[in-house]
């Protein structure tokens, strides 16, 4: 018997439903198993879950040890976003906007550490600092993220610069303004979106970051650190308590990053 | 005493006025190509001038140069007088107005258009005030003036462009062919709103287009480029009444171009059979060789007994309706060529299409290139 084509698209959309539900489970199922684990009153790990319990979330919040952990992640993605969104900035503008001798070599150049493997780029970092002599701490972690990040950075505000009109510049210049001003009533704004999401990748980048921070940060640890210092010796449930945390706290800042670009937009004159 | 002035003397100002902006032998080379090669031009205050040319002719690069966003390789522009080749944009007195028109679109309509009054620094109120009375000059409606300026039309976007101009208060507007976007209907409007523009203003505008249609509408004085020299500076009728060579001839419109030969005191036709009589060529020069343009408007179809200076026999195998006027095009052995009548004048449908054409010396250019 043949198909109709109603038939025919029928089966097309329940395999399209079929194939999206399964990258949505593998997706955002292991999230959920570490939201649960949490939640288990007992010490060790296993489903199912017998008793559940809120106690181990209580203890996370309480311990001093992740207190500090948690504001050296927080120090570092914050110095990492600052730095890295002014670095990119103008090397975006250099990337896109700006035709200069050698421009295509340092298009290639900045991307490259992009796809170095994180642990290798870690200790190759970790040899340097030795080599020179520099203690590692959180600072040098920063240093570590900054080398992976600016790049992505850069890109994505890059991304925004291809998108404006040089003459928008020009036509600023030709009206008046000096190069500082053009730069602060047309580069700046037009460039803002771009600006936004490169620090909301810098940050989110950052704070996610384990084999780089494992390397360079020395004796001070940082949530994915201790995540997975716990994970290898002397678990309890506060390690999925605290990965839990750490995700609803970056989801939250992306929810966040959206809404007030949303009001940046409706600000727009009608 | 009195003055008897002809009636077709240019305007008092244009005789008299120094000019305002100046170009002595300006040059600019990228790498090892030459995009504008040795311009001497003096623009007159206040006058419309053109410079049209096919893209590629380096028209772009000189107004750039004359907006200051590149400098000259050799030679100088001076602005009443005082060298400014390397004088930076935010210092001239000239503001151009984009071919994308480059409107800042995170900025309101009357934001864009206060905008040079922002920069220096004039107090909210005064500047709203200041783009109410532009928006005027220009016929846009007051409440646009929060308007974003992405939701107006082409049309209207053109306008604040202008005004944003206005703003600046510049001694010399340019424009980079800002109608080139537009329909036809609009940008003839445009046109001539651009021209009132001028005469109430009475500022200098410089032009540049592809279009010599254009061209011919809004301004006081054309120049015509072609890879990167002017090849003819004139008025309107200059240009149209008396190209200097063949290409500024071409660029005004379709003509029949003829090559001659002279044989002692008689021209031969090379590329059509026979004699000809030629008006001399407008500079005097002695040719042994030259090209005859016509006009297609200047040829006609001759009844038996017509007198004409020159003509041809062909056959018509072509008509096309221009609206008001026909255009027929008529073989002449390998050559085709163009006559043009208005509708009152067209062939009767029965007529023989085996006619013959023909001109007057007085009417068609010789010219040796």
């Amino acid at each position: 018997m043949a198909t109709t084509p109603a038939v025919a698209r029928r089966r097309t959309n329940t395999l399209i439903w079929i194939w999206t539900a399964f990258v949505l489970i593998a997706v955002y199922l292991p999230i959920v198993c570490g939201a649960l684990a949490s939640f288990n009153k007992s010490r060790y790990f296993g489903f199912p879950i017998k008793v559940y319990a809120t106690e181990w979330w209580q203890k996370t919040l309480d311990s001093i040890e992740i207190g500090m952990l948690v504001r050296n992640s927080i120090a570092i993605a914050l110095l990492v976003t600052a730095i890295s969104v002014v670095i990119a900035t103008f090397g975006a503008l250099a990337f896109a906007r700006y035709d200069w001798k050698g421009r295509r070599l340092y298009q290639k150049l900045i991307l490259l550490p992009v796809f170095f493997p994180q642990p290798v780029l870690g200790l190759a970092l970790l040899l340097g600092f030795n080599a020179v002599g520099i203690q590692t701490s959180w600072l040098t972690a920063v240093f570590a993220h900054l080398v992976w990040i600016v790049p992505v950075v850069t890109l994505v505000i890059a991304i925004q610069v291809y998108g404006f009109d040089p003459s928008l510049e020009e036509a600023a210049y030709d009206l008046g303004c000096t190069r500082v001003q053009v730069f602060r009533e047309v580069t700046l704004p037009l460039l803002w979106p771009g600006i936004w999401s490169g620090m909301l990748f810098a940050f989110l980048l950052s704070w996610s970051n384990f084999p780089l921070s494992l390397y360079t940060a020395g004796a001070d640890s940082t949530i994915p650190k201790w995540l997975y210092a716990k994970m290898v010796a002397g678990y309890t449930p506060m390690v999925p308590a605290l990965g839990t945390m750490a995700t609803l706290g970056a989801a939250s800042l992306l929810l966040g990053g959206g809404l007030i670009m949303l009001l940046l937009r409706r600000r727009q004159p009608a | 005493m009195f003055q008897t002035i002809p009636a077709d003397a240019p305007p008092a100002h244009a005789a008299t006025a120094l000019p305002i902006l100046q170009l002595v032998g300006v040059r600019k080379m990228f790498g090892g190509f030459a995009a504008v090669e040795g311009i001497d031009l003096d623009v007159r205050e206040g006058e419309f001038l053109t410079i049209v040319g096919p893209s590629g002719s380096g028209k772009t690069t000189l107004l750039r140069m004359l907006a200051g966003m590149d400098q000259p390789s050799e030679g100088n522009i001076t602005l009443r007088g005082e060298l400014i080749n390397d004088m930076p944009p935010n210092r001239r007195p000239t503001c151009l107005v984009f071919q994308s028109l480059a409107l800042f679109p995170h900025k309101s309509v009357g934001e864009n258009i206060a905008f040079a009054l922002k920069v220096k620094g004039v107090d909210a109120a005064t500047r709203k005030k200041r783009a109410l009375e532009l928006m005027r000059v220009v016929r846009l409606p007051d409440n646009y003036h929060d308007k974003n300026v992405m939701k107006c039309s082409g049309g209207e976007r053109q306008r604040v462009a202008l005004a944003r101009a206005f703003a600046y208060d510049p001694d010399v507007l340019f424009f980079d062919e800002p109608l080139s976007a537009l329909d036809y209907k609009l940008k003839k409007a445009l046109e001539k709103e651009l021209k009132d523009l001028h005469r109430e203003t009475g500022k200098t505008f410089i032009y540049i287009t592809h279009s010599l249609e254009e061209a011919m509408v809004m301004s006081d004085r054309i120049g015509v480029m072609r890879a990167g020299k002017l090849v003819q500076v004139g008025t309107p009728e200059e240009i149209y009444g008396a190209p200097v060579d063949r290409f500024v001839s071409e660029f005004v419109g379709e003509v029949n171009t003829l090559k001659m030969t002279r044989a002692g005191a008689e021209w031969h036709g090379v590329d059509v059979p026979g004699t000809f009589t030629l008006a001399p060529p407008k500079d005097g020069a002695a040719l042994d060789e030259a090209f005859v343009v016509i006009r297609p408007e200047y040829m006609r179809f001759l009844a038996p007994g017509d007198r004409a200076d020159n003509r041809l026999s062909g056959a018509v195998y072509n008509e096309y309706s221009l609206g008001s006027r026909i255009q027929y095009q008529v073989r002449v052995g390998e050559k085709v060529m163009l006559v043009e009548l208005s509708r009152a004048h067209a062939l009767a449908p029965g007529a023989s299409r085996e006619v013959t054409i023909g001109w007057d010396a007085a009417d068609a250019f010789t010219l040796g290139s």
